[in-house]
């Protein structure tokens, strides 16, 4: 083919393209919403949520991951413009506080009992329940990136992942009564790293164009 | 912001509101420069071999092209798809490159030439299509018709004229990627 006629097809092909940002946000919001609803409404918040939250070695269950959600989509957002380019340091900010909780926490507990509170008692539920949470919030972030370029899809897919476990973990969180940071910062990391891992997975192969 | 990167800017500013004459100069005016970066890359490998890549470039700049923030600088994001659809493009044909942005700006002064494919006719990667897209990609591709004519000469309407040419140029950046011709 000539190039220019190429050109010629390529001018006349007017059709606008809707924008990554509103696209990815409105619908990761819309199911996020919906599946968090839905499972609030089978298995329940926990009963002194208001009480709970009030303190703030609680309340960082939800508050961490909010800001994680928060940081890895706006990364990926970032991400999906060719020459977009992002500083991640801001999520070791949260890594290290996640650490700092877990610190305090082997502080707060006799070290003969460490390991039980790691262990808790819900782990399965937790690592089934954040991942069933997020995988549609990432499908669909995914879909919303696949409109931008992103020059690095693993990592873009990464960051989507991140986002979206983490947005699943600050809901499951209203359910779950495990509130030891032996307990939260452990199993909630490793679940939100299984998203993480799942997005980067998927974004190698949905996000080249 | 040069003063070349300025006009570029200024024209595709006007290419995304939908003036297609001042999106046709804007390509005009990348393709020899895009031409240029590849031929550098590109060893002994054939001239219309060289004229396939820089056509991949420039599809991909066209269905990426909504990702330039229009208050933004334009080169930075204009290399940034020629370096990724090159790499790739290389990648593909089995050999690996590297290719830093800053091997660009020489190439820009570089001077470029003309279009080696001009011989070849586009029913190679017409063929790949349905007859209804296969017309609308003639007309507008080769006869150099507009949409309004298109549609009246095949009985359409201008927007379905726009869906089928849109949905045709998709099509043909796979048969591109898949390096079917």
């Amino acid at each position: 083919m000539k190039t220019d006629d190429l050109i010629a097809l390529m001018a006349a092909d007017a059709t606008p393209a809707r924008p990554v940002a509103p696209v990815l946000v409105v619908s990761f919001l819309a199911v996020l919403g919906v599946a968090g609803f839905v499972f609030l409404s089978v298995i329940g918040m926990r009963d002194d949520l208001p009480g709970a939250y009030a303190q703030p070695l609680i309340a960082a269950k939800s508050v961490l991951p909010v800001g994680l959600a928060l940081l890895g989509l706006g990364f990926a957002i970032a991400l999906a413009r060719p020459d977009g380019q992002v500083r991640l340091w801001p999520l070791s900010v949260i890594g290290v506080a996640a650490l700092g909780l877990f610190a305090l926490g082997m502080l707060a507990t006799p070290t003969e009992r460490w390991a039980s509170g790691i262990v808790g008692q819900t782990i399965l539920p937790c690592l089934l329940s954040i991942p069933a949470l997020a995988v549609v919030p990432l499908g669909v972030a995914l879909v919303a990136l696949r409109r931008g370029a992103s020059t690095a899809p693993r990592l873009s897919g990464a960051l989507a992942g991140l986002g979206a476990g983490a947005a699943a973990t600050a809901v499951y969180a209203l359910h779950c009564t495990e509130d030891s940071p032996l307990f939260y910062v452990t199993w909630y990391g490793l679940a939100i790293l299984l998203v993480t891992a799942l997005g980067a997975a998927l974004g190698q192969r949905l996000l080249r164009w | 912001m040069s003063d070349q990167e300025t006009e570029w800017a200024s024209m595709l500013r006007a290419a995304i509101g939908g003036d297609g004459r001042a999106y046709a100069r804007f390509l005009r005016a990348v393709t020899p420069v895009l031409r240029g970066i590849v031929r550098a890359r590109a060893g002994r490998m054939q001239a219309d071999a060289v004229e396939d890549i820089v056509q991949e470039v420039l599809l991909a700049i066209h269905q990426k092209r909504h990702t330039w923030r229009d208050d933004g600088p334009l080169r930075p994001w204009l290399f940034a798809i020629t370096r990724y659809k090159v790499v790739d493009a290389f990648r593909a044909r089995g050999s690996m490159v590297h290719l830093p942005l800053e091997d660009f700006v020489d190439v820009l002064v570089a001077q470029t030439g003309t279009d080696p494919t001009a011989h070849r006719d586009m029913m190679a990667v017409i063929r790949h299509l349905d007859p209804r897209s296969a017309a609308i990609v003639t007309a507008v591709g080769i006869d150099g018709a507009n949409i309004a004519e298109t549609g009246r000469q095949m009985d359409m309407t201008a927007g379905a004229v726009r869906v089928a040419l849109h949905r045709a140029m998709k099509r043909l950046a796979e048969l591109r990627e898949r390096h079917v011709e």
